[in-house]
């Protein structure tokens, strides 16, 4: 069972998981960090209350964070074609993982934002700072903390989309599964990947929380 | 605006050799904070609106270390919020240094801002900051290159006593020291007046006496005008040269703080000045008298005499005293016996000694 070749097919499947894992949630960041903090700064007890377009985009994030993502996989196949021209394969796959992981950052970014204490962004406005000011030296490093927790709970996430995309020939992980575990029967294979991504997933908690504590000059942890 | 009076020059020497020189032109009764007909109504939604303030009408003389007292839910915080414009009154001009903030776009407003500095009860410094960065913000906002702004920030942290504390962070400091953080913070960018918002309500006794000195120092090094809110008459006391009571959303009272503490006219400041929470007469049926002593005889046994010349027992339902400009008030509220005729002798008495009194109808 541990031959040469399987150890080449599980390494290429660990890589692979991890390149969708990253690209996926870097560019969810991309697109879920403005937007999250937009969603924080335009509530209406916000520093720039925008209550329609604030409702706009939260429906949006709402709408596609109740579709399974499954269903959000197949789904987006026409989309990944259009784009890429395939459908199949682990970068095919970072399309529909973006489309579903964006909205989840979005929230988790808003949430970190919002709880930056409002006394300390009353100061900033005190000082005549601007808005933008006020998001990029005052709510982002205020909440650099709560954003590695996020951070940490997204990329989790994004891993676990990752091995579900291996149903509709993902690569990765997931696929090796579903390939040798569910069609072959081969169950030593598939106990073996599963524990891989156990300690995937622990490495990736444990590390979020270790540099959470570690960036957070409140806690008194860190000296 | 700065027509006539004086010219002062203001000269501080910090610990790293360099010094900054304010030269301040003091006119007499130069008003650096100007509000009329002020007020403020919190839309609560289905028709419920609560007025925190109505009509407020205050002239800040620039200079002085002006106080606004009341209880809680007065409305002081939203009138010092409304200086800056931190909360946007609902009607009313509000004018600092001249210029009239309530007329302006955003971005004069926060132009103006930066001349107007401000603390809190709770510091609001940045958590994941040093104490040097908190210092710097102010300044890096405004576009001070870092380098500067750093040289600034230490000589300022050395003014207020944490030259060895710049990379501290809040959490690893005392409350006395995040607020000599928030003060040095305010100061940075060299503001005309420094708000103060309950600036010490956090703090001990000991230490809000430091930050009190602290703040007069400043007072008198930079000519900054302070404003402070508060609920305790004893910041007013310890270091206001004039007051405004608030109550109600209305200024019910203003004046130096001698003559309001003196001569309290109003049930907000009599409330303030002698607090009686707790305080009951002892029994329902004595007059009860408010006396006010002014610093020249309190070094009389005037009560003792009372009783021994009237020759009928008083009970003392509460008594204080406080030190105004150097002089010493004191106040005292008796229950006079409710036998016929001995409240008349001793209010008569009380003539014959020149002191004055005001009957309390309700402590």
């Amino acid at each position: 069972m541990f031959s040469s070749k399987f150890i080449g097919l599980v390494l290429t499947g660990f890589f692979e998981t991890i390149y969708m894992t990253a690209v996926a949630s870097l560019l969810s960041y991309v697109i879920g960090l403005p937007l999250g903090v937009f969603l924080s700064v335009s509530r209406p007890e916000g520093i720039s209350p925008k209550p329609a377009l604030n409702r706009s985009f939260g429906t949006i994030v709402n709408l596609l964070r109740s579709v399974p993502f499954v269903i959000l996989l197949v789904a987006a196949i026409p989309l990944t074609r259009f784009i890429l021209g395939t459908s199949v394969g682990s970068s095919a796959t970072i399309v529909p993982l973006v489309i579903a992981s964006f909205p989840l950052v979005a929230r988790s970014v808003e949430a970190s934002a919002s709880s930056v204490r409002h006394g300390v962004i009353e100061a900033a406005q005190s000082m005549g700072a601007t808005d933008m000011q006020i998001i990029t030296r005052v709510i982002l490093p205020e909440a650099v903390p709560s954003l590695i927790t996020g951070a940490a709970s997204s990329l989790i996430t994004v891993l676990g989309f990752s091995a579900m995309a291996g149903v509709c020939g993902g690569g990765g992980l997931g696929s090796i599964v579903i390939n040798y575990g569910y069609y072959r029967g081969e169950t030593g294979i598939m106990y073996v990947l599963i524990v891989v991504l156990v300690l995937m997933v622990q490495a990736i908690q444990e590390a979020g929380a270790r540099l959470s504590v570690k960036s957070d000059k409140n806690s008194k942890n860190s000296e | 605006m700065n027509q006539g009076g004086t010219t002062k020059h203001y000269a501080v020497v910090l610990a790293d050799g360099s010094f900054f020189v304010w030269r301040i032109n003091m006119p007499e009764n130069d008003v650096i904070i100007h509000i009329e007909g002020l007020g403020k109504i919190y839309d609560k939604g289905k028709e419920t609106e609560v007025t925190a303030l109505d009509g407020v009408a205050l002239d800040i003389k620039r200079g002085e270390i002006f106080g606004i007292i009341g209880l809680s839910g007065a409305g002081k915080s939203t009138l010092v919020r409304c200086i800056n414009l931190l909360e946007r009154p609902s009607s009313g001009k509000v004018t600092v240094d001249g210029e009239e903030l309530t007329d302006m776009d955003p971005a004069q407003l926060r132009e103006a801002r930066r001349k107007i500095g401000m603390i809190f009860q709770d510091f609001n410094l940045l958590e994941q900051s040093t104490a040097l960065e908190n210092v710097c913000f102010p300044l890096r906002i405004s576009g001070v290159s870092r380098k500067e702004a750093e040289e600034k920030a230490v000589g300022l942290l050395n003014r207020v006593g944490l030259g060895d504390r710049t990379g501290s962070y809040p959490s690893q400091l005392s409350g006395g020291q995040k607020q000599r953080v928030a003060i040095a913070r305010a100061l940075a960018s060299g503001p005309e007046v420094l708000l103060c918002d309950e600036a010490v309500s956090a703090l001990d006794p000991t230490t809000t006496n430091q930050i009190l000195d602290l703040l007069q120092e400043i007072n008198r090094e930079l000519g900054v005008t302070i404003v402070m809110i508060t609920h305790e008459m004893k910041v007013i006391e310890k270091i206001c040269s004039r007051v405004a009571i608030i109550a109600d959303s209305h200024i019910v009272e203003s004046g130096s703080v001698s003559d309001v503490f003196r001569n309290p006219k109003t049930e907000a400041a009599k409330k303030l000045i002698l607090p009686s929470g707790g305080v009951e007469p002892f029994d329902g049926s004595g007059r009860l008298l408010r006396l006010v002593f002014d610093g020249t005889t309190t070094d009389k046994p005037i009560v003792a005499n009372m009783v021994l010349s009237c020759g009928e027992p008083v009970s003392i339902v509460a008594a204080d005293t406080k030190q105004i400009d150097g002089k010493t008030f004191g106040q005292l509220i008796i229950q006079l016996p409710s036998g016929s005729g001995s409240a008349e002798r001793m209010m008569a008495y009380l003539d014959s000694e020149h002191i004055s009194y005001t009957e309390e109808t309700d402590v």
